[in-house]
């Protein structure tokens, strides 16, 4: 028996049990918001937190969850929920942050309307793909260059705090009139 | 002889007095503001190119429980639309029954200087049904545009009305309203008009 197989099964079952918890708590802090509408994108790294809302407890009466072929149509069907006085939450990758920024910024942040969405990490340790990180990793930089208020949820944040977390800036979104993201590393780092 | 835009404003703004109306920017929503005014029910969109539609699917998802017998509008024009085209599917997809969509088809980008679209190759009707829309019809006519508002008024959702329009404009100045006022004033008008709930 190698000695090696054993280390290389526990840093497997690490990666995946690290995926299960952050999803887990993300779940928990979006479910905390309970909101009317999920909006989601396509998405391998948040399966486990879509499948929940698709098929799982998170279906619920009253709630409606369906996929957004675009960001930027999101952050405009998001829009009109808000006028509605509905709530709303979007789930996508940060490598569609560019697809929505004009949206976003001639929509809810001149309109003075609170968005939230949980954007979730690409490109950094864990990662599979061998170009995701070229936009992933602008990221901060193309929100702050937009003035878009985002926070993060990683390594450095406990992951029995993320659920609060996610509350406190969907709270945070409504009482500033503005869309804020939660940037969340569900792959390590 | 085509029918003009601003011809088309003054039928839906009488067609649509009490319901959400969204309009799209540039033209359309000068055009509305000169042949209508300031109306608590319309909401403008300033810019979002190609989100008119996107914009007017959630508000008509949001108020479909508590304003069920209520139509909400939306104004857009065929290069608005074609850039946000995916929307088509996924209000085809999601069926709200209260979702009408007119689309102000002149062929050009008119707001830009008439640069022209991709609509003349685009059967908008059979796309609308392709998608699961439960109905679309088009528009060439004062006749047939009086008959779609009356038919659009009652009809199940989503409905796609499409208007062959020519490119004649107003003369308008540019509308320069903080667009946070904007959605202050439709939330105010939506309060205002918020259907009340029958106790016991």
């Amino acid at each position: 028996m190698s000695t090696d197989a054993p280390v290389a099964v526990r840093a497997v079952d690490s990666q995946a049990d690290l995926l299960e918890r952050r999803s887990q708590a993300v779940i928990d802090g979006v479910e905390s918001i309970d909101p009317d509408f999920v909006l989601h994108l396509a998405s391998s790294t948040l399966k486990i937190v879509l499948d929940h809302f698709i098929a799982g407890d998170g279906v619920r009466a009253g709630r409606q969850v369906f996929a957004m072929p675009r960001e930027e149509e999101g952050v405009a069907i998001a829009s009109g929920l808000e006028l509605a006085g509905s709530r709303s939450v979007l789930i996508f990758q940060d490598n569609g942050i560019g697809n929505l920024l004009t949206a976003l910024l001639t929509l809810p942040q001149p309109y003075h309307l609170p968005l939230f969405g949980v954007v979730t990490r690409r490109g950094g340790l864990g990662e599979y793909n061998s170009m995701i990180h070229t936009v992933s990793e602008r990221t901060e930089a193309l929100l702050d260059a937009a003035g878009v208020r985002w926070f993060q949820l990683d390594a450095r944040t406990p992951v029995d705090r993320w659920a609060v977390e996610i509350k406190r800036a969907w709270d945070f979104s409504r009482a500033t009139h503005r869309p804020i993201f939660v940037l969340v590393n569900l792959m390590g780092g | 002889m085509a029918i003009e835009r601003a011809d088309v404003l003054r039928q839906l703004d009488a067609g649509f007095t009490d319901s959400p109306v969204v309009l799209s920017l540039g033209g359309t929503a000068r055009e509305m503001l000169a042949v209508a005014g300031r109306k608590g029910n319309h909401l403008i969109s300033l810019d979002a190119m190609g989100q008119t539609i996107s914009l007017t699917l959630g508000l008509a998802l949001g108020l479909q429980e508590t304003r069920p017998d209520e139509k909400v509008v939306v104004v857009d024009g065929d290069g608005s639309l074609i850039m946000g085209l995916s929307v088509v599917s996924t209000a085809g997809h999601l069926k709200p029954k209260n979702l009408v969509v007119f689309v102000l088809d002149n062929g050009v980008y008119l707001a830009t200087g008439g640069q022209p679209t991709a609509s003349a190759d685009i059967d908008m009707v059979a796309v609308a049904k392709a998608c699961g829309w439960r109905d679309a019809r088009d528009v060439r006519t004062s006749e047939e545009l009086a008959d779609a508002v009356s038919w659009a008024a009652s009809a199940p959702g989503p409905v796609l009305i499409r208007v062959y329009i020519g490119t004649k404009q107003l003369q308008t100045n540019y509308f320069l309203e903080d667009p946070a006022v904007l959605a202050e004033d439709f939330r105010r008008w939506l309060r205002s008009t918020q259907p009340s709930v029958s106790v016991g």
